[in-house]
């Protein structure tokens, strides 16, 4: 039985999708032996995530994931016993071909975005055939539930938490340019354009609570740049009244998750930072990907509605309407408030989301088992 | 080739060389602008079911099937006997008229289509709206006229239907073969 997984990665915008592979095949690799080809068609985006990953090259092997550059003319190993088309992205008639024209083809995947709302479950695990090949092929939907693909969570994920918390979180903060001041929070943020940034650090700035807001390094930065009045610039802090915003410079996956696990605060979007957010298991704020007909306001509500079900109804209230006013491109000042008084709640609501989360099987463990299921 | 967002229950696709007839659609959004279509649906030689997922653009063959109108004539257990406008006899199985079953009925007129897939008769569908009269329902209570409250009435071919409270023994209603429910009083 052959052990090589080929992963397929098309870069649509910024680094989720690149992320996302990048974990997915890392982890396959590590915690499940198998010889994993990440096929990406930027190799260049993954580079900046992980350094090690020369641009350049077409082919090498890192961190025990053999990444090539995927290009019109590339196909599947031949003895590729699973191919994963990531985020739904479309293989060329030609490699479907080569599958189809195998003894035994592979195992097909089509693996999904995630999303909270019920219709994943009953959509979770079953097939299509394709029209001109005949190959079958699987819909593998991530989720929240048991009966769906579960989340991305590497195995040693927490304990690595834990001893960053313990151990290296002041030198990881200095180390970022951000001398302590005595009671502020920190927040993280990760957001796309339409975000409301100016009422939102204008309402951190007349604040009587002092934040520090860390912006990485991206087209966000310099939007806040404009809110602030001057550029920012990495590593050196301004200051608006009760409120400094800080420009951090490019992080790799590995830093940005200890700047969500060091942050009181977290502001997300898509779905890579959405999912590490959630293991940081601190108070978060998500963005998804806008989409036609408003269909990311019901997959935000459907989140909002799983996430916030065992909290507090007052938290679970303000929770759902800050969200949704921020997904909507508003600051809803009433609704932070409340969250910002109840911190202490907040914050103990999110970590045992982050429990009940990190009892199901993870996301590549499912896959493992799906394939072996389908053997 | 259509696209699967573009197939609606009733239709019927070719999957793997075999005829499927759609039973439910159902349509979502997946990511980033993407959607998938879910499809519950019957094999229409074999009477196997599944449940399959297609991305919304996915392209599938359709099968474009032969419709003849007829009009119920009598059942042959286990046939059920219809007759088109040339007075050919066309005989269906129980099982193959699915839901129709519980709103065939001697003396009916309805002009109804027999569906065929190589000259194979595999369905007969009924119009939108029928007409049947309620042989027994327990008598109203007195002064529920909103239609809000529901209670069963029996068919002629003793099938039992949830109708308002307001209709009587003999009354006639219209019903609603999509969904098999009660539509609204008729006046014959």
């Amino acid at each position: 039985m052959s052990r090589q997984w080929d992963v397929f990665c098309a870069v649509v915008d910024n680094f989720g999708d690149a992320g996302v592979c990048w974990r997915l095949s890392k982890q396959l690799a590590a915690e499940h032996g198998l010889d994993v080809c990440l096929w990406i068609d930027q190799p260049e985006v993954l580079s900046r995530l992980c350094p090690d990953v020369q641009a350049g090259r077409d082919m090498q092997t890192i961190n025990g994931v053999t990444v090539c550059r995927w290009t019109g003319s590339s196909l599947p190993r031949p003895q590729a016993a699973v191919v994963i088309e990531a985020f739904a992205c479309e293989l060329p008639d030609a490699a479907v071909d080569a599958m189809a024209a195998r003894e035994r083809p592979p195992l097909w995947i089509n693996l999904e975005y995630l999303s909270a709302e019920d219709w994943v479950e009953g959509s979770h695990g079953l097939w299509s055939v394709h029209a001109r090949s005949r190959l079958r092929k699987a819909f593998f939907f991530p989720g929240f539930t048991t009966a769906t693909g579960g989340l991305l969570r590497e195995s040693g994920l927490e304990k690595q938490r834990q001893d960053f918390l313990a151990h290296e979180k002041a030198p990881f903060l200095a180390g970022l340019g951000l001398p302590p001041r005595a009671g502020e929070r920190l927040l993280s943020l990760f957001a796309y354009p339409d975000a409301p940034l100016v009422a939102m650090l204008q309402s951190l700035a007349e604040g009587s609570q002092p934040w520090a807001c860390l912006v990485p390094d991206g087209p966000l930065a310099a939007e806040v740049g404009k809110v602030c009045g001057q550029p920012l610039i990495t590593g050196r802090p301004c200051s608006l009244a009760s409120l400094r915003v800080l420009r951090l410079p490019f992080l790799s996956q590995q830093d940005y998750d200890r700047l969500l696990w060091a942050c009181d605060l977290n502001i997300v979007r898509g779905e890579d930072s959405f999912v590490r957010a959630q293991w940081a298991g601190q108070p978060m704020l998500w963005q998804p990907y806008r989409q036609a007909e408003a269909a990311h306001e019901a997959k935000l509500a459907a989140f909002l509605a799983r996430y916030t079900m065992a909290w507090p109804p007052t938290l679970a209230h303000a929770l759902q309407d800050w969200d949704m006013a921020w997904c909507r491109g508003r600051w809803d000042t009433v609704a932070w408030e409340t969250l910002q008084s109840r911190m202490g709640d907040w914050q103990q609501a999110t970590q045992e989301w982050r429990k009940k989360q990190a009892d199901l099987p993870d996301l590549a463990s499912k896959l493992v088992q799906f394939y072996t299921d389908w053997l | 080739m259509k696209t699967a967002q573009e197939l609606r229950a009733g239709q019927v696709i070719e999957i793997d060389g075999q005829p499927w007839v759609i039973l439910k659609a159902e349509f979502n959004k997946s990511g980033r602008n993407s959607a998938v279509v879910k499809m519950k649906m019957k094999n229409i030689l074999t009477g196997g079911g599944q449940e399959i997922v297609y991305k919304a653009d996915d392209k599938l063959d359709q099968i474009i099937l032969d419709r003849k109108e007829v009009t119920y004539s009598y059942f042959a257990d286990p046939l059920y006997v219809f007759m088109d406008t040339e007075y050919n006899q066309i005989e269906i199985e129980k099982d193959d008229l699915g839901d129709v079953v519980n709103f065939i009925e001697d003396g009916m007129t309805d002009v109804c289509e027999a569906v065929f897939y190589n000259d194979k008769v595999i369905s007969v569908e009924l119009p939108i709206t029928i007409v049947r009269q309620i042989v027994y329902t327990e008598p109203a209570v007195r002064g529920d006229t909103s239609g809000k409250v529901m209670k069963s009435g029996k068919l002629a071919n003793g099938h039992e239907i949830q109708i308002p409270a307001f209709i009587d023994t003999d009354d006639f209603i219209e019903i609603d073969t999509r969904t098999g429910e009660y539509k609204a009083r008729a006046k014959v």
